[in-house]
């Protein structure tokens, strides 16, 4: 039977297939090709190798997120290194510019100047927000959903690994989600109090 | 957004819908029914947003480790001299003589020892949807099957307070207690349902108060319970006896 998931465009280039797809080798392949630029701009800018980490963690996160949703435009920027090196340099800016950071000295970079920062704050403010939803599950419930939704094992796979019934993870996936959707709607409901 | 309840089967056809794992047929038409039904096409626009939040949730904690996994293969190990790899041999020579000690200083007794080759935690009972008339039971049952004991303990105790009766409750907070290696605290619900003949548990409760009493050193007590001829624990308990004597 074709399933609608079957029928991506295969002429999409494989990263971001792979990223679409939450594929680990496609993460640790885009650390080993585009960290290390990213690194040496932090270095050269004040920042450490646990700097440059954290930055590199947050840019693949944005790209991650505009893939998923749609928003990356694979005709205008068919390599991720661009857009990884922009988002990352501005989020080091950003962080530059702050005050703990204000006696910094910028090294200039062509790669800066030359192409402007097209993520949109949206993406980072959203980003936010979903972890702080996630955050409020319990230990359990990121156990069972992060192996359903994330790494999208069956629910046999998930209920043998823990010891199961497999009726038992449908379950707690089920009551999970609910609990998230009633999170939401308390959310929607404290924002729809303040607009009015 | 809808503010009423979403049953699970209307749960699951949704996640079918945002996970793609509709066939060709089923999106079809359930995009006809997203056309005339807002308040589907609302709880389906929660369910991607709520799905995409646990993918998120992914997302973060596979860059952490694929960053550990590259800081520990990288530059880190390479900038730390050709020498290391000769510590190496005196770290593992210090590390086995500390450990053959510690385990001369820990080693377990043969009760326990005992204990811990023949327990197997009670598997539980199934939790089905349907058992919604006793929810909380389940939900500490969920909790049991996935290991957290203590979260079930916690969970039937309060159930017992209301039903103090309960065979059921006190055979699995023992349970619980004891594959939480806290036979002390198991012994007195087990001792209950094991006094009790009509109980569905009895027979169980039995066999895990006998390994409750090995672990304790408690040889006589063990030795006393009529477990010899039992079908499913007599071999075991015999085998058992054997050795401690």
């Amino acid at each position: 039977m074709e399933r609608i998931k079957d029928t991506y465009l295969v002429s999409e280039p494989s990263w971001l297939v792979g990223l679409r797809r939450n594929d680990p080798a496609t993460i640790r392949s885009l650390y080993t090709h585009h960290f290390p630029t990213v690194r040496q701009y932090v270095l050269q800018n004040s920042g450490t190798t646990n700097d440059a980490q954290d930055i590199f963690q947050e840019a693949i996160t944005v790209l991650w997120m505009n893939v998923k949703e749609g928003r990356f435009n694979t005709g205008a920027d068919s390599d991720p290194g661009g857009f990884l090196f922009r988002v990352a340099k501005n989020k080091w800016l950003d962080t530059v510019r702050s005050a703990a950071h204000k006696h910094m000295k910028v090294v200039h970079d062509d790669r800066i100047s030359a192409v402007g920062y097209d993520v949109d704050d949206d993406t980072e403010d959203r980003i936010v927000r979903l972890r702080g939803v996630y955050d409020k599950l319990d230990d359990k419930c990121k156990q069972v959903l992060d192996q359903y939704y994330f790494e999208r094992k069956d629910l046999a796979t998930i209920a043998e690994s823990m010891g199961v019934e497999e009726e038992s993870i449908r379950t707690i996936k089920y009551r999970c989600m609910m609990k998230l959707r009633a999170f939401r709607k308390t959310i929607a409901g404290e924002e729809n109090n303040e607009a009015v | 957004m809808n503010q009423g309840t979403l049953d699970r089967t209307r749960f699951e056809r949704i996640e079918a819908y945002v996970l793609g794992s509709m066939s060709v047929d089923e999106h079809a038409l359930f995009e006809q029914e997203l056309a005339s039904d807002p308040a589907l096409k609302a709880e389906m626009e929660l369910q991607r947003e709520n799905t995409l939040t646990i993918e998120l949730g992914g997302m973060d904690r596979l860059l952490k480790s694929v960053s550990t996994e590259q800081r520990a293969n990288g530059a880190d190990l390479r900038t730390q001299g050709a020498g290391w790899k000769s510590y190496l041999k005196y770290a593992a020579i210090v590390a086995i003589v500390l450990s053959g000690a510690f385990w001369v200083m820990t080693r377990p007794t043969t009760n326990e020892r005992l204990f811990a080759q023949h327990f197997e935690a009670d598997p539980g009972l199934p939790v089905a949807m349907g058992s919604t008339t006793n929810l909380a039971f389940s939900d500490a049952m969920v909790a049991y099957k996935l290991g957290d004991y203590q979260e079930a303990r916690d969970k039937w105790s309060i159930l017992l307070k209301a039903d103090p009766a309960n065979d059921t409750l006190r055979y699995y907070i023992g349970s619980a207690a004891l594959a939480m290696d806290d036979a002390d605290a198991a012994i007195p619900f087990l001792e209950r349902v094991a006094a009790d003949p009509g109980s569905a548990f009895h027979d169980k409760a039995m066999w895990y108060l006998f390994l409750a009493y090995v672990q304790q050193g408690e040889l006589a007590k063990a030795k006393a319970l009529p477990l010899d001829n039992d079908t499913a624990y007599g071999e075991r308990a015999r085998a058992i006896k054997a050795e401690l004597e």
